[in-house]
């Protein structure tokens, strides 16, 4: 029988308290138990950046991350970015330069351009490439991608 | 299939008493290696102890015998650490290395090393720099130098019921220039096809090589041809390596273009820290 | 034409919102309803008979609810030749392919339950490339291809692995190689690759105690879903509801229908279920389609001028255990065999061959990337051979206005020449450029074109609603899976009715609500479902009109409608709101006028026939894209590291109907083609899979992909809506041999396959001294 473990955390900026199932993953907690579907599973070994999150502010893939270990923690997913309906300034861009098409890798690139716009208020093109070098899209829409978040980081 | 126990460890003593008991117990820091070989069966530990919370291996400290990385201390703290930068820079090079951004804000130095992939990224770095690993067990502290702590692909030094408690880089630091190159498929987030670290030290190079053999290597041929009998031709020296590594053909990449690349890299990285 | 107020001009997507907020519904976002989870169980040899399968463990299991083998599905399956089984059913014929299905409660249990399956397999020697499998005696991996069903104008060949045999015979060859001044004749290979979209394949299916079956799915056509199923389930399609969401990422591996299938038996035992399976990132590598890998000898003859009087093509593709689709795309290759170029004498067979490799099927450009491989690498060595500019080779042979194709198809709208000196323009070439560091640097270009592969009667529909208050909602059976078609066919019925983007619905399809639509593949959907929507918009537009006419008393002809009101141009005072007009119209005294207005259009093409099936000649391209690519490249000779500097790529795109989202997919399927040129190759080991995961199966990401120069070229396609064509898959076919052919001038070495990894170069180089 799976060991169910309570955790309290915040999530988007609201407190929560839920059971934990020992043997899942972070995503899987974020998706069923949450239900917040924005963030996305593409790999489930860390390959891929689709299931990007922030926790404690720092971006990680949120399929190696266990749910247990979102204990005592704060939790931002893709639906905490846009704040009482106003979009960020960073999915503003992203639509202005069609930063995506499918929109399957996009939850998870806003997320690790947050993280960056946080560190780096102005990132060069090699804090940029290492910030997101870890979000695959294949629909290609790397040129827009780059051209957004040089846009929010100005704004 | 994943662990059904987990436990927050509170203290060293307690992660160390549970390392003991018979019954399959994993330590989980990052989880980056871990989880994935759970998910895809390597692994299969009936208990988890998160270790992340324990101060004793939270340290990242410098002080006048060198700089201390706790085990829990993250890849891309170790990166950012100022006297990283400043004083061992190839270690922040093959820290930075190792999968993404992402990854690298769970990943440890510790984990790297302990996963002991004869790729890790952070090996090569850490033999140049004499680094020596310090294990927290039973019977109390003990030490093993880095270059040994690789025992085999997957294999490490520890014995049941330890725990690395920090990786150590001691004084004196190299006083001249490190590189590690890395080559790769893609030349992004990929594993090594080989990884190739030069440090030099003054007058005296020390050479360690990733992926190509069943630990990482120290390329002891170049460092002999150059530190005891003097070799300046770089590429002559370079070419000594196919000595010391054994490398094997798999999906990264042939036999023959390891030992080819390697040699390239070796040489650069010579020309690069030891002068034209 | 009167100026253009919508279409070519950049709007925001319409589904923008949605996406950048996380709140954009794809298929796993949506299930409601008690839940099964199915996991597959998969065999573990490529070619075997199942000696035994023993489910008894399995279906004790606390949580599992059944299990299913292949005798629990009545029929196969399949597009085009139907030879596959849901299920396996006694003989696997891939490394992988399923041979039962395990349906429980939790995911958890199912993936438990499955390791309980006890399968033995009598192990049959396997065939793992098509030589192989094309010998006299080689084992045959489907005895009886003879009774399958098949569309007649594939002939696959009983008794043998050979699965469809096309055939073009264009003049003389014979005649066009003894005029030739000089004949070359290269080996090409091409190796498989996969889609990798972000989303994995995934479907689920529901079946309510009235006996109506609805089927979630990220196939790319509903319809095709829809139908393929009420065949191979008996059943009639008004009983089957099909429904899209959100696509992430299809590239045509999600065209046809293959997991829904699976699902439906699952729903039918379980009725008010929601039987749902997922693939996860493994099982989608190896379990779904592959682009087929092809071996070619490519042989022509031409004139020391550079013009090419004679091909002969011979392409060998690897079409896997199961050839449904991938039949077609070796069609495909066939027809267009002469890829951007005009050659008056063509031999071309292209076979598709069966395999115990992992099925092929449509990969985007289907068969173009490969074929035009073939083509591009070879204009060099023709260029070459001769002394002459590569550049001048492909203009002097290039496609022209009234030129044919291979199949004898006369081109129209075409400005190859165009597209093809831009991209030289933009790249400098003719300019050597310095190396540095020990770097050599050079430069390539490649040709490319393609019309969309589909059946010559392939239609799609459109419906428009005008609201009570002058809104709209568009009703389409096509997909939204990054292209932007949402937006692009907002616009298209924008433009037609006045009213504007935001003030239009679209969403993506429903069977029981939106009308008919073939398949969203082949670049065909700006075309086809473009016309219709503007067919649509001018029907809703002419009952506007009408039912304005009587309203008003004035003359049809006089009208015209700014999206909020209707007036004559003869007397503004004589007006009418939309409202008045769409809300139930009536006369001033009360009587009605007209209903609800609702326009319809559809499109069917009429310039496509049949092709002989001995020669191969006819019309099978509705209409032509052409498109070229250039690029500089830097490679490290003593690591064989390829760098692109500089990449430029052209498409003709008719009309850019939307120019942002236009150049979007121009630049998408240029970096996809640089994956493939630099990264991407499955790899086979007796039909195991070896690289099924993103740690070895390696993708361009944001840190290793250039800047691209993109030029869209607008020579308008005279049937198509506002002159657009579709360019979906184009902008990927001219990279890697662009890219391929940059590295040979810059190493003085030549390629005949790709990717070009470090190690490849590096081995070339080897060789050359």
């Amino acid at each position: 029988m799976p060991e169910c473990v309570k955790i309290s955390f915040t999530v988007n900026g609201e407190n929560e308290t839920r059971e934990a199932e020992v043997g899942q993953t972070l995503l899987s907690f974020i998706r069923d138990e949450l239900h917040l579907t924005g963030t996305k599973s593409g790999c489930e070994i860390g390959e891929c950046g689709a299931c990007t999150v922030l926790l404690n502010g720092k971006p990680v893939n949120s399929c190696l991350v266990l749910a247990v270990e979102l204990d005592g923690k704060d939790l931002i997913t893709i639906e905490g970015i846009s704040k009482d309906g106003k979009l960020d300034k960073i999915q503003q861009s992203f639509i202005d330069h069609a930063a995506f098409q499918c929109g399957y890798c996009t939850p998870g690139m806003i997320i690790s351009t947050k993280a960056l716009l946080e560190r780096k208020a102005n990132p060069t093109d090699e804090d940029i490439n290492e910030a997101l070098s870890g979000n695959l899209c294949r629909c290609g829409a790397y040129q827009e991608i780059r051209a957004a978040v040089k846009d929010a980081a100005k704004k | 299939m994943l662990a059904y126990e987990y436990v927050k460890c509170n203290n060293l003593q307690e992660a160390l008493q549970l390392l003991q008991s018979d019954e399959m117990v994993y330590p989980l820091a990052g989880g980056t290696d871990l989880i994935v070989g759970m998910r895809g069966g390597k692994f299969a530990p009936k208990k988890l102890l998160d270790i992340k919370n324990l101060d004793d291996l939270k340290v990242l400290t410098e002080d006048e015998q060198g700089i201390t990385l706790g085990a829990a201390v993250t890849l891309n703290d170790i990166a950012e650490f100022a006297p990283v930068k400043t004083s061992i820079p190839i270690l922040a090079e093959g820290c930075r290395s190792v999968g993404s951004y992402m990854i690298r804000n769970r990943a440890t130095l510790a984990g790297n090393i302990c996963n002991a992939s004869p790729a890790a990224d952070t090996s090569a770095p850490l033999y140049c720099l004499n680094a020596i690993v310090n294990i927290a067990g039973p019977e109390g502290d003990r030490t093993v130098p880095a270059n040994e702590f690789f025992t085999g692909p997957g294999k490490n030094a520890l014995k049941k019921g330890e725990l690395v408690r920090s990786v150590i880089v001691p004084k004196p630091y190299p006083s001249g220039n490190g590189v590690y190159f890395k080559a790769s498929r893609t030349g992004s987030v990929d594993l090594a096809t080989v990884g190739v670290a030069v440090q030099s030290w003054g007058n005296k190079v020390m050479i360690a090589i990733g992926a190509v053999a069943p630990t990482p290597v120290r390329a002891s041929s170049v460092e002999k041809a150059i530190n005891e009998n003097g070799e300046k031709d770089w590429a002559k020296a370079a070419a000594l390596v196919r000595n010391d590594i054994s490398p094997i053909t798999d999906l990264r990449g042939s036999r023959e273009y390891r030992y080819h690349v390697v040699e390239v890299l070796v040489r650069r990285g010579l020309e690069q820290t030891m002068g034209v | 034409m009167a100026e253009l107020k919508c279409v070519g001009t950049t709007v925001s997507r319409t589904d923008a919102i949605e996406k950048v907020t996380g709140y954009a519904e794809y298929i796993e976002d949506r299930f409601l309803g008690p839940l099964l989870y199915l996991k597959m169980k998969k065999s573990t040899v490529a070619h075997g008979k199942i000696k035994k399968l023993d489910i008894t463990r399995a279906l004790e299991y606390p949580g599992v609810k059944t299990v299913l083998t292949g005798k629990d599905y009545k029929n196969k399956i399949g597009l085009y030749l139907v030879d596959r089984d849901f299920i396996a059913i006694d003989k696997v014929r891939y490394w992988g392919e399923p041979v039962a299905l395990v349906v429980a409660v939790s995911e958890k249990i199912a993936a438990e339950a499955v390791e309980l399956i006890d399968v033995e397999y009598e192990e049959l020697p396997g065939v793992f490339d098509p030589f192989e499998a094309l010998k006299p005696d080689a084992p045959i991996i489907h005895e009886d291809l003879g009774s399958y069903e098949v569309v007649p104008i594939f002939y696959p060949q009983e008794g043998t692995n050979i699965a469809n045999h096309f055939k073009l015979r264009k003049g003389d060859t014979e005649k066009g190689f003894a005029e030739a001044d000089l004949i070359i004749e290269k080996e090409y290979y091409v190796p498989q690759m996969q889609h990798v979209p972000i989303e994995t394949h995934k479907a689920a299916a529901h079946w309510s105690p009235d006996g109506k079956l609805t089927v979630w799915s990220t196939a790319q056509s509903p319809n095709v879903v829809r139908q393929l199923l009420a065949k191979s389930f008996e059943l009639p399609m008004h009983k089957i509801r099909v429904i899209s969401s959100y696509i992430g990422g299809g590239f045509g591996g999600k065209a046809g229908a293959g997991l829904e299938g699976l699902v439906v038996p699952v729903a039918q035992k379980f009725p008010g279920h929601v039987a749902r399976i997922v693939l996860n990132r493994e099982e989608d590598m190896q379990g779904t389609f592959t682009r087929q890998a092809m071996y070619a000898t490519l042989k022509t003859g031409v004139k020391k001028n550079g013009k090419i009087t004679a091909l002969d093509y011979k392409m060998i593709w690897d079409g896997g255990a199961y050839t449904e689709y991938g039949v077609n795309i070796v069609r495909s290759a066939g027809y267009n065999s002469t890829g951007a170029y005009e050659i008056p004498n063509v031999k071309t067979d292209s076979y598709c061959v069966y395999t115990n490799n992992s099925i092929g099927g449509p990969v985007r450009g289907f068969g173009m990337c490969e074929m035009q491989w073939g083509i591009e690498r070879h204009m060099e060595y023709i260029a070459k051979e001769l002394n002459l500019d590569p550049l001048e080779v492909r203009l002097l042979n290039g496609m022209k206005v009234g030129s044919t194709t291979a199949a004898g198809q006369v081109v129209e709208d075409v400005d190859f020449k165009k597209c093809i000196e831009t991209v030289a323009d933009q790249i400098k070439w003719g300019k050597k450029e310095p190396t540095s560091n020990g770097k050599l640097r050079g430069k390539g270009i490649s040709g490319l074109v393609k019309c969309p592969a589909q059946p010559s009667n392939a239609s799609s529909s459109a419906i428009i609603r005008i609201n009570e208050d002058g809104t709209a909602h568009i009703m389409i059976g096509a997909t939204e899976m990054g292209q932007g078609m949402l937006t692009v066919m907002s616009q298209i019925a924008s433009e037609i009715l006045h009213i504007p983007v935001d003030k239009i619905d679209i969403k993506v399809p429903d069977t029981d609500f939106t009308p008919y639509e073939w398949q969203s593949v082949g670049s065909r959907i700006t075309y086809t479902c473009g016309t219709s929507v503007k067919r649509a918009a001018e029907d809703a537009l002419g009952q506007i009109y009408t039912a304005a006419a009587d309203l008003l008393q004035v003359p049809k002809e006089d009208l015209t409608f700014d999206g909020k009101k209707i007036y004559s141009t003869k007397d503004a005072d004589k007006k009418a709101t939309i409202a008045e007009v769409a809300d139930s119209c009536k006369k001033c005294t009360g009587e009605g006028i007209a209903g609800p207005i609702i326009g319809r259009g559809s499109f069917i093409p009429s310039n496509m026939t049949n092709l002989d099936p001995e020669t191969g000649q006819g019309n099978p391209g509705m209409f032509y894209c052409f498109g070229a690519t250039g690029a500089e490249v830097e490679v490290d000779p003593e690591t064989g590291v390829v760098t692109v500097l500089q990449l430029a790529s052209s498409i003709d795109a008719g009309k850019a109907v939307n120019p942002q989202l236009c150049k979007c997919q121009l630049h998408g399927g240029t970096i996809m083609g640089l994956s493939t040129a630099l990264y991407e190759e499955v790899k086979f080991d007796k039909g195991i899979m070896l690289n099924r995961n993103f740690t070895d199966y390696k993708i361009s990401s944001i840190d290793n992909t250039p800047h691209i120069d993109s030029f869209i070229i607008e020579t308008p396609e005279t049937k198509g809506p506002f002159g657009a064509r579709g360019i979906g898959e184009q902008p990927m076919i001219g990279v890697a041999p662009a890219i391929a052919n940059a590295v040979c001038d810059a190493l003085g070495v030549e390629f005949n396959t790709f990717p070009l990894t470090p190690e490849r170069v590096w081995r070339a180089l080897q060789e050359k001294k």
